[in-house]
């Protein structure tokens, strides 16, 4: 479609880039020469375009010579469009009148002829020329923004963004698979470097979560699906019948009491058992009994009912079913964790076969006053307090041949607190840890290894185990001291091996569903790993925690902190804005055939069954122009990109 | 003692020699020690296998040179098996085995074995450490 | 059936109980194993530098000559051979600059009709047309668990026999891929197929010295040694070898083991094919027990009562 009849006046800005492009192409005679095409009402060059003088020029340039587009020839759109986009804009020129010509990544950083690199210049600038030609003024799409957030994890960084995201003074879901909210942190015993107890730090916010008076907790709750765009999810999430009345139950453990049957207890990582009615542990939020229906003797019929029977508040009921209900909400923040590196995987380890062969939230669960041993270090097999404890890092990482090829980063850490803590609580006791490296990058974190070393007297072997057996009693640890050429044995009482990190369990599921795009590990992928840590390259979703990647816990506050925040940002804005430069469809040529329907990767376009053609949501498509390039009867022409446009950027290229 | 870490061409060429016969980047090592922890004989060697592939790393041909270490090993693979960089030690072991000993003695030839005992011996093991270690 | 079958010059001089057991064993699962024709010596050490290409040739050599004469199997119980044939194999066929070299140096030699005795040259290129299975691998994949047991005609009586892999069997993992060098299970499945019961001890893939027993004694003394202490330990009655060279470090050094280790009081060594052609009913006399250092006699006693009942 045609402007109009009036010919544009375009204005060329050829930049130099300094050595970058007139290294290689002789701009001076580029913009000379096209002083004299037609079409082009002012041509110059200038050093550095994206410089504040540059861009002057081209807003001084616009208004004094009454251009009506510019062509700016220079790097590549990615970097400076919207520089300049934005320069246009204050001199009062549409931004979509603005042509970035790639005169550097296409021209004169490719080529080294320097004569054929001008001529190329030339044919590329001319072929932005024609399109100028017939460049529309557009207006950015307006879109409504939903001012709730959803948060999906309850762990440590599910709850530090539902917390500020509600502070901000927006309404937060925080959805959580698992019957209490807590994560990984609420399982530990004590967290480095200061040796808090995790739950007297972590409690407080749980239940700030709980009360606050923006955030509605779903717990026991799963995301089924998610449809829409920034600023307009839907949401289907799913509740899982519970079997008992939060708002009733008391906490008076009668139930308990009487349940026949019994599970391992996964808050004790199966080191312990528990009822099929329970409370994950003391603290859980909310506080009530779930009651789970794998490990009962039966719902349906019900096999037992005791725990109903005992139950003076009548909190429980068999007949409870899974829910499904729908949400809209602007935002959502994956907080989704991690788990540890299964020890199935460590043959050599002899983890799959010996109880006493553990990993570190194993040890945790041990050292914690509320674990299966109340704090007193004792090993699982036959309960004995072990006096010398083997610790092996970077089980299952820093592994290019056959597990992790990454750093786990918490590790070190980690190992050097639970040897602290094991000769704290048996003086007596002696820890080796077998290392290769010991990182120990974050605050105070450094003083904490020196200290397990020169005060706990913990021995430090340089030298990576390559088995673990058991002969009688004891496990017998084959390393190394690398440092003096040693190899070494150690008859060892317990072994707790300090597994990688990594993708949560099933989280595969839940980001297909959400069709969030993840690394090679499973982890998040964020926008871009320097600069945009808390953001997904999908829009509207936002990263934190371990999700993401390995972290420790003051790094997962913190990113939980920054996506609250960039939630913020959203919210904040009266309304969104899309780009334009969409694919509409020019209903007269339209017959209905569909085909740009199955090509689109957004689910932008549908069918109109009524009229019998088809219609896009301007807000979904991102004008990646599939469907254009499929369309049979050119209904589909990407504003700005159009098959007219496309043509004659291409016969100005051949030298028509 | 002084040792002079040279990045000289001597050095090059050795440990491009050594690369060039096993196959494997000598650099990928980052001295764990799991070759040397899991090793069974190594109880038997003056220089663990980790440190003959750190000595190479360093270009340190003549460290390596005296070595009992290199007619110590029975290439078992237990090793290979255990890097975390998937570095064939076996590999190794007999690449700076070739670059050190060219041709010109055996580290245990035939005159190494009574005539009784080659009687006794199964003919595999005869062959086998005559290919090892003989020239 | 026919089948080729690689024995290792060992199997044929020194521990001929090995390669009687074998063939006896497989005659009774109606297999009939064929050498093939003018085999040598394999090498028994694989060449692990890439320029000796040289060591590659006398392997190829034997399994073109299993190519020529129609077979495109070739099983060993040797697992020291094993290795090498599966190793160069793989490497032929895997790297097209060895195989043009190695078939290039093994083109000149001269094949003698079987009938007429003409010379003639002209064997054609091998490029890796044989698969080279192991007794045990072949048992468990081609003959199958039903077939064996089926077959057993002694019952034996659930005998803790200790499996020992050693280094050959198992590692490289990407070049012989036996199974999982920490966590295998063959040899355990096929104790348990004939009847034994196998016996679970963490030294069944450490080594036990091999060549170190010739030039430096003390070193295999103690490795064999570990490996014999732990099997005992768990209660094993007998340990099962698949290698003449283990064999010869266990068996034939055990009183140099017992003489330098006081605590050791002893174990016998066996063959894997031995307690097999035991449970399918071979003689007695042809299982060479008196080839053993370590008289394995009171194992292999005729039981009196009914046969075996499946």
């Amino acid at each position: 479609m045609k402007n109009d009849k009036k010919e544009k006046r375009i204005g060329l800005f050829v930049c130099h880039c300094g050595v970058n492009i007139a290294g290689v192409v002789d701009v001076e005679k580029v913009a000379q020469v096209m002083k004299d095409h037609p079409g082009v009402a002012f041509s110059t060059n200038y050093v550095y375009m994206c410089s504040d003088p540059g861009q002057q020029m081209i807003i001084d340039t616009i208004k004094e010579k009454k251009l009506d587009s510019i062509i700016v020839a220079a790097c590549s759109p990615t970097l400076h469009e919207k520089t300049f986009q934005e320069a246009a804009k204050l001199a009062g020129l549409n931004p979509y009148q603005i042509e970035i010509a790639n005169i550097r990544e296409q021209d004169s950083w490719v080529h080294k002829d320097k004569e054929r690199a001008t001529r190329k210049a030339i044919k590329i600038i001319k072929s932005h020329v024609a399109k100028a030609r017939l460049n529309e003024s557009l207006e950015p799409i307006k879109v409504d923004i939903k001012k709730r957030a959803l948060v999906i994890g309850g762990g440590i960084s599910g709850i530090q963004a539902a917390l500020d995201i509600a502070d901000h003074g927006y309404q937060v879901l925080l959805v959580e698979k698992n019957p209490s909210i807590g994560g990984k942190m609420i399982q530990l015993s004590e967290t480095f470097p200061t040796l808090d107890c995790s739950q007297c730090i972590m409690t407080p916010k749980m239940v700030e979560v709980s009360r606050h008076p923006n955030i509605k907790l779903l717990t026991y709750h799963e995301v089924e699906s998610v449809s829409g765009f920034i600023g307009n999810f839907k949401v289907k999430i799913k509740k899982k019948p519970r079997y008992v009345f939060e708002s009733l139950c008391n906490l008076c453990g009668e139930c308990e009491k009487v349940c026949p049957q019994i599970a391992p207890d996964e808050f004790n990582m199966g080191l312990s058992f528990r009822k099929a009615i329970y409370m994950p542990f003391p603290q859980a939020i909310p506080g009530t009994y779930t009651l789970d229906a794998e490990h009962c003797l039966g719902l349906k019929p019900v096999r037992c009912g005791k725990c109903k029977d005992v139950c003076d508040k009548k909190a429980i009921d068999y007949d409870m079913k899974e829910e499904f209900f729908e949400e809209m909400v602007g935002s959502i923040v994956i907080a989704t964790g991690y788990d540890l590196y299964s020890l199935q995987a460590l043959g050599e380890y002899g983890s799959e076969k010996y109880d006493d062969v553990i990993n570190g939230l194993e040890f945790e669960r041990i050292l914690s006053a509320s674990g299966p041993t109340g704090g007193e270090v004792r090993r699982p097999s036959d309960g004995k307090v072990p006096k010398n404890v083997v610790f092996v890092q970077c089980c299952g990482s820093r592994d290019t041949e056959k597990h992790n090829p990454y750093c786990s980063k918490i590790c070190c850490m980690y190992t050097a607190k639970h040897a602290m803590l094991y000769k704290h609580r048996v003086p007596d006791g002696h820890a080796t840890v077998f290392y290769i490296d010991v990182r120990t990058g974050g605050k105070a974190f450094d003083e904490f290894y020196q200290r397990t070393v020169e005060e706990d007297k913990v021995l430090y072997v340089r030298g990576k185990v390559s088995k673990i057996y058991k002969e009688g009693d004891k496990l017998i640890v084959w390393g190394v001291d690398t440092l003096t050429g040693k190899k070494v044995e150690v008859e060892a009482d317990m072994v707790v091996l300090a597994m990688a990190m990594v993708k949560a369990e099933g989280v595969d599921d839940l980001l297909k569903k959400l069709k969030v795009s993840t690394d090679i590990h499973g982890f998040l992928a964020e926008a871009h790993p320097k600069l945009r840590p808390v953001e997904s390259l999908n829009a509207g979703f936002y990263l934190a925690g371990c999700a993401q990647g390995p972290k420790d816990i003051p790094e997962a506050v913190a990113q939980a902190s920054a996506a609250a925040a960039k939630v913020g940002d959203l919210f904040a804005q009266k309304e969104l804005t899309h780009s334009p430069e969409i694919v509409p469809v020019n209903t007269d040529l339209c017959s209905g055939c569909g085909i740009c329907i199955t090509m689109c990767p957004y689910d932008a376009r549908s069918l109109d069954k009524e009229r019998g053609v088809v219609q896009v949501n301007e807000v979904l498509c991102e004008g990646c122009g599939a469907c254009a390039a499929a369309c049979p009867s050119g209904a589909a022409q990407q504003r700005n990109q159009t098959d007219e446009q496309i043509f004659a950027m291409l016969t100005a290229m051949l030298g028509g | 003692m002084r040792v002079k870490l040279k990045a000289g061409a001597e050095e090059s060429k050795f440990i491009e020699r050594i690369e060039e016969l096993s196959g494997e980047n000598v650099y990928a090592c980052y001295q764990c020690g799991r070759c040397s922890a899991g090793c069974p004989v190594a109880f038997e060697m003056d220089l663990l296998p980790n440190q003959i592939i750190r000595l190479v790393q360093m270009g340190l041909k003549d460290e390596v040179l005296n070595s009992k270490t290199l007619s110590i090993c029975a290439s078992c693979f237990t090793c290979q098996s255990r890097c975390p960089k998937g570095i064939d030690m076996a590999r190794v072991m007999e690449a700076v085995r070739h670059v050190l000993d060219p041709k010109s003695r055996d580290i245990f030839g035939p005159s190494d074995v009574s005539p009784e005992l080659a009687i006794e011996l199964p003919q595999q093991v005869l062959v086998a450490v005559f290919r090892k270690f003989s020239k | 059936m026919r089948l080729h079958y690689y024995p290792g010059c060992t199997l044929k001089n020194k521990t001929t109980n090995f390669d009687l057991s074998t063939r006896e064993a497989m005659k009774r699962l109606d297999i009939e194993l064929v050498e093939p024709d003018g085999w040598t010596c394999c090498g028994a050490e694989y060449p692990l530098t890439e320029e000796k290409i040289v060591g590659l040739a006398a392997p190829i050599r034997v399994l073109r000559q299993v190519k020529d004469e129609g077979g495109d199997i070739l099983v060993t119980s040797c697992s020291f051979c094993y290795a090498v044939l599966k190793r160069a194999h793989k490497a032929h066929r895997d790297d097209p600059i060895k195989r043009k070299r190695v078939n290039a140096f093994l083109h000149d030699d001269i094949k003698i009709d079987r009938w007429t005795k003409e010379k003639t040259t002209g064997f054609e290129d091998y490029d890796g047309e044989v698969r080279i299975l192991h007794i045990l691998e072949y048992l468990r994949d081609v003959v199958g668990r039903e077939k064996i047991r089926s077959a057993l005609k002694r019952d034996l009586r659930g005998l803790k026999v200790a499996p020992y892999y050693g280094c050959r069997l198992l590692r490289p993992r990407d070049e012989i891929g036996l199974d999982e060098p920490d966590n295998p299970h063959i040899f355990e499945e096929f104790l348990e197929t004939i009847g034994c019961t196998p016996v679970d001890y963490p030294f069944k893939q450490e080594c036990c010295g091999s060549y170190l027993s010739v030039s430096l004694p003390s070193a295999a003394t103690e490795a064999s040694y570990r490996v014999l202490r732990s099997a005992k330990l768990e209660g094993a009655e007998a340990i099962a070898v698949s290698c003449p060279l283990c064999f010869y470090n266990m068996d034939h050094r055990q009183e140099l083991i017992k003489e330098k280790f006081l605590d050791f009081p002893g174990l016998p060594v066996l063959f894997f094919t031995q307690l097999l052609a035991w449970g399918l009913g071979v003689e007695r006399s042809v299982l060479g027990l008196d080839q053993h250092a370590v008289s394995p006699a009171s194992l292999f006693r005729e039981s009196p009562g009914p046969e075996v009942i499946l």
